[in-house]
């Protein structure tokens, strides 16, 4: 059983005039014949007598129904002009601000902002970073084996010096790109 | 109907604060927190969003400062053991960070915005431990002798060698 129960009162005073419509419907046919050949046209399961709360009758009689109310919605009164809509479109808060922050890498040319890393920079050290943690991977052998000591990354044929004594070394088998100094 | 007056500041206002909300409420933010705080120290560079690693710097820091004094530290070790979840990384931090570290003072990371991640555009952030043996992010270019301007000085400070 499902109770259509609205604490709105527009609604309820809305549901009652179905209601009502209903049954003046049901009448009219119970006259034509005796079993009326169609069905109902609105199916609610409701009360007969749609509980009325108290103190309601005083607000029923001020609120205007729905149809014929013509302060119950917002609405624009004039069209806008195309004028005003110009001035509201193209207010400058409403623009694109021009970036002057835009400046290019001194390493490869591209475009940078000037507070950012440039893309392709970083991209080409991510990329060998990379490379050098599946080499250290490899070293390590499986999970959770980080290692005790310092690491050095040496390139085709170069010497540990006597500085680097006791870290470990991890070799990458190119020649050590031009970026990537030795210190 | 006339619509009532509002008699207190709506609590949605955040005029003036200053602390950040990450994840689900404090204890999940400390635990994202901890979470970046352990890939860091596992793999010395880190990319992020650009507010998780500015919160996360500090107490990446203040954990570095904590293991400065030294393993057998009985409140150094607690914090470790709380903020490092894979436990293999406490030798680590106290072995290799904390001799690495010991004559600076301070600023023992570095972190620079990279451009936004493709699939949000969220602002980005790359956070790393300075000294580890990855290739450098920025590299200082002296100017090259080959400038008009350099190869200028360089003829003036030949003249001036000479006329001396």
């Amino acid at each position: 059983l499902v109770l259509v129960f609205s604490p709105l009162p527009r609604l309820r005073d809305l549901l009652q005039r179905c209601w009502g419509r209903l049954e003046h419907g049901l009448l009219l046919g119970f006259s034509r014949s005796q079993i009326p050949p169609w069905g109902p046209a609105l199916a609610v399961q409701a009360p007969a007598l749609l509980p009325e709360p108290v103190g309601d009758t005083a607000e029923s009689n001020e609120v205007p129904s729905l149809f014929d109310s013509i302060l119950w919605m917002a609405a624009p009164k004039k069209r806008r002009t195309i004028e005003v809509n110009r001035c509201r479109r193209r207010n400058p808060n409403k623009l694109i601000k021009v970036k002057r922050n835009i400046d290019t890498c001194p390493e490869c040319g591209n475009l940078k902002q000037k507070h950012v890393l440039c893309g392709y920079c970083y991209a080409k050290v991510k990329a060998e970073t990379r490379l050098i943690r599946i080499e250290m991977g490899k070293k390590e052998g499986g999970p959770f084996n980080a290692p005790t000591t310092e690491t050095v990354v040496l390139y085709d044929g170069e010497k540990p010096t006597e500085k680097e004594g006791g870290k470990r070394i991890i070799e990458r088998a190119r020649k050590r790109p031009s970026w990537f100094g030795q210190n | 109907k006339g619509s009532k007056m509002r008699l207190s500041v709506a609590a949605a206002i955040s005029h003036g604060r200053v602390y950040r909300k990450f994840g689900l409420g404090p204890r999940s933010r400390l635990d994202m927190l901890r979470n970046l705080v352990t890939a860091l120290v596992r793999h010395e560079r880190i990319e992020a969003p650009w507010a998780r690693a500015d919160e996360m710097r500090g107490y990446a820091e203040r954990l570095i400062d904590y293991a400065k004094l030294g393993d057998t530290n009985e409140r150094a070790m607690r914090m470790a053991n709380f903020w490092l979840t894979e436990k293999d990384l406490i030798h680590k931090l106290f072995k290799v960070l904390a001799l690495r570290f010991q004559p600076h003072t301070g600023d023992y990371t570095r972190m620079m915005q990279i451009p936004n991640r493709e699939t949000d555009r969220a602002k980005m952030a790359v956070i790393e431990l300075k000294g580890n043996p990855y290739p450098p992010l920025i590299v200082r270019r002296r100017d090259t002798e080959k400038t008009l301007l350099n190869q200028l000085l360089k003829g003036y400070r030949e003249d001036m060698k000479r006329a001396a």
